[in-house]
């Protein structure tokens, strides 16, 4: 006995502490990224600043003449919350024809949608970059939005149709006696009683549009260029600029991990798409 | 009862959408894969236009599956692919047994963990890369020079002296060449979907059967048999998905690929795409006609399994 409780007294102590090394281990380049933002450009190399340096704000200040960070921003912005609005206009009036007015078809319907989502992207690059060219879209917003918009619409429409699923059709049914019409029955019944679904679908999709880094980068050059351009074209500094570098990374990745805290919950949802419970 | 049409019709512009984004660019593709078609060609001008007369047939796939680039890719994707996945689930299922009991700051800890699976790729790649594994600069120069330091001056203290004498100075891995490319985009890709393994697994483990766990502990299972013969069927599924869902994203890892090494001895399928996509856009369509294949056997297993639970 005594055994037992000297191995339970043990895990009642490790137990906490490895987790906590876990955490901090998987979160200690995030942290390391934001304390280098704070660092001059000189001091970031420096083994003698690792930790204990004189925090400066220069490298934020000068984000807009180091790398025009607000111009790529404003890009990023446009394309994802254009993208995600497009994919509630579209998504919200399929998931509800799916989930309240199922044929035979729909389940067919759905995985179809889904299997779109996994094509591999880069097969179809260069017909992408024809047909832009072909259209004089090329590095234009609407191309851009058009096209994050359609490779995120599969997973707008499944994470919709599962929280619409939980809705108990006899609520939506009850508004067709009182003559609602579709329009009324969605807009007065659904959104209201699904408000908390179509925010967390609204904030995923936002997150994985912010942070698309296929497409945006080969379909644009300057004019339509967001966050993760602007990044991948600093790829390799050399050491020379790794405290401005991390700002503008800070700043890039800093809104999206917030709003991230506030749905993980929702992703697992819609990421295995109800499949695990 | 009433009139069901206008509901549904409500889907049509979705499908409709969806259909011809998937089948517009993957027509041309496939229509470009049997063609000759090159972007500049001084010899022969009449190949960079795309026309019916320049038929191929099956050409341009025996030009690729020829080219030695297209073996180092396949291997390549599929070293990465392996890799991240068996390292992203065998550290997902012990990180989230780890953490799923109570204990003081578990919520902290979990906004911790998962947060690295928000950062976007492109900051994930040039964060890495550069900050941390640089030979030179990054964490991992500073730290192997720290280490170095430290045994030059144990060397010059008396008796252990003699022992450190012996021990030999340690170099740094730079990433940037081409053999070890790939695994810093295997660390790295691995640091940011970790998470999201721990994340699916932890949600599974909350409807874990407890009564059947403390039958166990009654009967006398130790931890190990409880997790062997209890947790780990009970999450066989879950497993199942991450696999599948990892195998489809990283098949097309690009923006880590491109800032790690812009694909020197590290190519995969969608790396070596964008490089035929630079002049021989008949090879870079059968490559990717290849890559949709590839794709869709993994993609079928996934939709099967989905389709169980869809309609419950």
């Amino acid at each position: 006995m005594a055994i037992v409780a000297q191995t339970s007294k043990f895990a009642k102590f490790a137990r906490p502490v490895l987790a906590w090394c876990v955490g901090l281990f998987f979160f200690f380049p995030i942290f390391w990224m934001v304390l280098t933002s704070f660092k001059t450009d000189a001091d970031a190399v420096k083994p003698a600043f690792l930790l204990f340096f004189t925090p400066t704000l220069e490298n934020y200040l000068n984000m807009t003449e180091n790398y025009d960070y607000w111009r790529f921003a404003q890009n990023s912005a446009i394309t994802a919350i254009s993208a995600t609005f497009f994919n509630l206009i579209v998504g919200i009036p399929a998931a509800y024809a799916m989930a309240f007015n199922p044929s035979k078809a729909t389940k067919d319907v759905l995985m179809w949608m889904l299997s779109t989502k996994m094509l591999p992207a880069a097969a179809v690059l260069y017909p992408m970059i024809f047909l832009a060219k072909g259209l004089g879209l090329y590095d234009t917003h609407i191309l851009v939005i058009t096209v994050v918009s359609l490779i995120n619409l599969p997973l707008a429409i499944w994470m919709l149709f599962t929280y619409f699923k939980e809705i108990p059709k006899d609520i939506i049914e009850a508004g067709q006696m009182d003559g609602v019409n579709t329009w009324g029955e969605i807009k007065e019944i659904l959104v209201p009683l699904a408000w908390g679904g179509i925010v967390s679908t609204a904030l995923l999709i936002f997150i994985f549009c912010w942070n698309e880094a296929y497409w945006t980068v080969r379909l644009t050059t300057i004019d339509a260029a967001t966050l993760s351009k602007l990044i991948e074209g600093n790829r390799a500094p050399e050491g020379l600029f790794f405290g401005r570098l991390s700002a503008v990374s800070t700043a890039a990745v800093g809104p999206i991990v917030v709003i991230g805290w506030f749905c993980q919950k929702q992703l697992v949802k819609g990421l295995t798409f109800g499949a695990v419970k | 009862m009433s009139d069901r049409s206008l509901p549904r019709l409500l889907q049509t512009p979705a499908v409709l959408l969806l259909l011809v984004w998937m089948l517009v660019p993957l027509s041309m593709t496939l229509y470009f894969s049997f063609i000759r078609y090159v972007l500049n060609s001084l010899r022969r001008p009449e190949w960079t236009k795309p026309a019916i007369s320049n038929w191929r047939g099956f050409g341009n796939y025996e030009f690729v599956l020829n080219n030695k680039d297209f073996l180092l890719a396949i291997q390549n994707s599929l070293l990465i692919v392996c890799s991240i996945i068996i390292l992203t689930v065998v550290l997902g299922v012990f990180i989230a047994v780890l953490i799923n009991k109570s204990f003081p700051g578990q919520g902290i800890v979990r906004v911790l963990l998962i947060s690295p699976f928000f950062v976007m790729p492109a900051v994930n790649a040039v964060l890495w890369i550069n900050m941390i594994l640089d030979p030179v600069l990054g964490l991992q120069g500073l730290a192997i020079e720290g280490l170095n330091q430290l045994i030059e001056n144990l060397k010059n203290t008396p008796l252990l002296g003699n022992f450190f004498s012996l021990w030999p100075e340690f170099e740094p891995i730079s990433f940037r060449a081409t053999q070890t490319s790939a695994y810093a985009v295997i660390m790295m890709v691995t640091w940011q979907w970790t998470p999201f393994a721990v994340l699916i697994f932890m949600t599974s483990l909350q409807s874990e059967d407890i009564q059947q766990k403390e039958a166990a502990i009654l009967d006398g299972a130790g931890a190990w048999s409880q997790f062997r013969f209890l947790t780990l069927p009970h999450l066989g599924r879950p497993i199942a998905i991450v696999v599948m869902i990892q195998a489809i994203f990283h098949l097309s890892l690009y923006a880590e690929i491109e800032i790690v090494s812009r694909g020197n001895g590290n190519k995969n399928l969608p790396y070596l795409i964008g490089e035929f996509a630079n002049n021989n856009i008949g090879a870079a369509s059968a490559t990717g006609i290849i890559a949709v294949i590839l794709a869709n056997i993994v993609a079928i297993f996934l939709l099967r399994m989905l389709g169980k639970t869809l309609m419950e």
